[in-house]
């Protein structure tokens, strides 16, 4: 009898808000679930249906397989272009990782360790992460350029006269102009990140450590940082689908060739090459294809990150 | 109870939510038919030029009583997928202004125009090469009329040449005598942004179709006779590659529109340009005194007289799914009349696709003149755009190649022809 009263008497003494049926809650859910199906669930698998179809405009011709898919790895222009744009967005992870582990996780202890001005500090490096990426990269690209940009001219005036370079027109510079402007405009993201997992460090472990006779150094490699492994776990995924989805910064500062020669071609950049201006009467199924690999290979790697991550972190705690 | 106050509220909401997502977007009729009055709408990519066409409009609809225009335009870039999805859809334009050459055809193969070769008078005005730009590839069939033209030519610094007692040069050695004499008063000879990759076919047509033969040799290449490997088409690479010291330093690093504010700022004595820079210049440097010409013809060249390329920009189509075909065919008609081109001229201040048309400013009169006398395709452009990879993007990337020192001229030539080779077979 208690048995059965008791559930019966916590939903009674629980009940200090509102208790939904399943129904009900589902009709909550529902919108949501609708809204996600239409825009991306939705288009998700359209597309991917698309690029099993030879295509003539918009109209759909016959089911051709994996042609579309060969057509990327055998032809011109994708066969060069694919490549290229897929280590290029290799490069903007790694180097967005180096900056943003190093730089951000610095500057992230550095702002724990200050009282006064912290706030400011974090504002201030957060401040590009909040500007269009798009006035990012025309600014830069102005800031750069050779006949009238302030770079330039500024090594000019300290001596530096030999370094300053077509920064864009120079491919073996631009992909890294890229590089560094995407991770200046992402810094305040892990700086943010961190800090707020440097506040869930209890200080007494720290200062335990610290009363044990550790040095700063070693309380960081042996405390702080294995304590940040899930915010970094977190950093690492994000800055990867970022890396990889990477649009609007190459596209300002290359355009959506990736100039000059290619050298700033990134995957979205093919795809919208692809898909919207080359002409092709089967841009459709060969754009969907590129974004179904795409996709696919996101999905894979992130999966991949988020588990050895997560591996990680169980032998830690 | 309160429960069921609940899920009624929920239901509600949700059912509200789903209803504003199912909405049509804001549907808008297509033209009250009362009596014999029709609304044709037309859509255009130029969404700078929508007050010279209401006025343009304002004449056909004193002619045509019963027919109102409504023109709309749309941001360039987002354009073709606009269209795309107009035509496909039942609420499109009734006269969409379309591409030309290779980037219509999407549009043809989808059945989205009507071809209009036995409803549209006057066809056989327009230039081949211009009408070509309307045709479908696979067809033959024409599906719009051109609506202007583009030329492609040297434009130069009144005031520069003057300062430096500089002559138009009328033969090879006299244009590199031009470039040496501006390079050594400290100007730079010319103005070319080579970030921006789409430019420099252009400025390789510029300077070196008549080199290569201009329609001869687009003949022999459709032939089969010849391809890009041919001898004369790589020393017209290398006249572009010998130019390259009268340009910008670095100047793959210079966009296309830093190159525009060099010209026209008068830091570049000439700019090697189409036709569309004359209204670009006239607004940024209302004072700027500027004159175009053709370059001259190099030694060994196919041709013994200088050229303009060109190609067609535009044509007007009817939609397939128009409720007012009749009405669309008569404006359509109307498109290829003189007095249309004259306004096109007047209003729009481009070239006009139809013939006997007269121009008032004076850039535009004397490049007009000098196309007239010396008229050859923009290649790449005209042929060579339909399929992947395009002509014009091979070419841009080789030629920003040459430029940084990566690749020569054969080389460049090679690639563009393994490029096009891809999809294209010589007498098709």
């Amino acid at each position: 009898m208690s048995a059965i009263t008791t559930p019966r008497a916590r939903r009674g003494t629980a009940r200090s808000g509102i208790t939904l049926s399943r129904r009900a809650g589902m009709v909550f859910v529902l919108p949501a679930l609708v809204l996600f199906s239409i825009f991306i669930a939705y288009p998700l698998l359209t597309a991917l249906s698309y690029s099993f179809f030879d295509w003539t405009g918009i109209v759909r011709g016959g089911f051709v397989g994996l042609e579309n898919y060969v057509t990327l790895f055998t032809q011109l222009p994708y066969r060069d272009d694919l490549p290229n744009a897929f280590v290029h967005n290799l490069l903007l992870f790694v180097g967005a990782m180096v900056f943003q582990n190093t730089i951000g996780l610095g500057l992230a202890t550095l702002l724990h360790r200050i009282r006064r001005f912290k706030r400011f500090f974090q504002t201030m490096y957060t401040l590009p992460y909040l500007v269009s990426p798009l006035v990012i990269g025309y600014l830069w690209s102005l800031m750069l350029s050779p006949l009238f940009g302030p770079v330039n001219a500024v090594l000019r005036a300290i001596g530096l006269g030999e370094l300053a370079q077509p920064w864009l027109g120079n491919p073996q510079t631009a992909i890294w102009v890229v590089v560094v402007v995407t991770a200046w405009q992402w810094i305040g993201f892990p700086v943010l990140l961190y800090g707020a997992a440097l506040g869930g460090i209890p200080e007494e472990i720290d200062e335990a450590a610290s009363i044990d006779g550790a040095t700063a150094w070693q309380r960081f490699r042996a405390i702080t940082l294995p304590m940040l492994l899930p915010a970094i776990g977190t950093v690492s995924v994000l800055t990867f689908i970022g890396a990889m989805e990477a649009f609007p910064i190459p596209y300002a500062l290359g355009g959506s060739q990736g100039n000059p020669a290619g050298a700033t071609d990134v995957m979205s950049l093919l795809f919208y090459r692809t898909a919207f201006e080359s002409g092709s009467s089967n841009a459709i199924g060969t754009s969907s294809a590129i974004a179904t690999l795409l996709f696919l290979f996101i999905f894979g790697f992130s999966m991949l990150i988020t588990w050895y991550m997560r591996r990680a972190e169980r032998k830690l705690f | 109870m309160r429960r069921r106050i609940l899920t009624t509220t929920a239901l509600l909401a949700g059912s509200a939510l789903l209803l504003s997502a199912c909405a049509p977007s804001a549907a808008s009729g297509d033209g009250a038919e009362e009596g014999d009055e029709v609304t044709l709408k037309v859509w255009s990519w130029r969404t700078e030029d929508v007050e010279a066409y209401n006025r343009i409009f304002d004449v056909f609809e004193e002619q045509h009583p019963n027919i109102t225009v409504e023109f709309e335009a749309f941001q360039n870039t987002e354009y073709n997928q606009i269209l795309t999805t107009g035509l496909a859809g039942s609420d499109g334009p009734d006269v969409p202004m379309v591409r030309a050459y290779g980037q219509l055809q999407p549009n043809i193969e989808a059945g989205q125009l009507e071809p209009i070769d036995d409803k549209v008078e006057g066809l056989d005005e327009f230039a081949p090469s211009v009408i070509a730009g309307a045709k479908g590839k696979a067809d033959g069939k024409t599906y719009a009329v051109p609506l202007a033209t583009q030329t492609l030519q040297m434009f130069y610094n009144k005031a520069i040449f003057d300062e430096h007692g500089l002559e138009v040069p009328t033969t090879w050695d006299e244009f590199i005598e031009v470039n040496e004499k501006l390079l050594a008063a400290g100007v730079t000879p010319m103005a070319l942004g080579a970030k921006d990759d789409w430019i420099l076919p252009i400025f390789s047509d510029i300077i070196g179709s008549a080199r290569y033969g201009g329609s001869e040799f687009e003949e022999k290449v459709l032939a089969g006779e010849t391809d890009f490997t041919d001898p004369d088409y790589v020393a017209a690479l290398q006249l572009v590659s010998d130019v390259q010291k009268y340009l910008t330093p670095d100047v793959v690093g210079v966009s296309y529109t830093d190159s525009q504010i060099q010209f026209t700022s008068g830091q570049a004595a000439q700019f090697p340009g189409g036709s569309f820079e004359i209204a670009t210049f006239r607004n940024q440097a209302p004072d700027l005194e500027f004159g175009s010409y053709q370059v001259p013809v190099p030694d060994g060249a196919v041709l013994d007289a200088p050229v303009s390329p060109a190609y067609a920009d535009g044509n007007f189509a009817v939609n397939t799914k128009s409720k007012h075909q009749d009405e669309a065919f008569e404006l359509l008609n109307w498109f290829a009349t003189p007095e249309f081109g004259q306004l096109v001229a007047d209003e729009l201040n481009q070239f006009s696709a139809i013939p006997g048309v007269e121009y008032e400013d004076e850039v535009m009169k004397e490049a007009w003149a000098n196309y007239e006398e010396g008229q050859a395709p923009y290649l790449l452009l005209v042929d060579f755009r339909y399929g992947e990879p395009l002509g014009t993007a091979v070419l841009g990337a080789e030629v920003q190649k040459m430029f940084l020192g990566q690749t020569d001229a054969a080389a460049a030539a090679a690639a563009l022809q393994a490029g096009i080779s891809q999809w294209f077979t010589p007498g098709e």
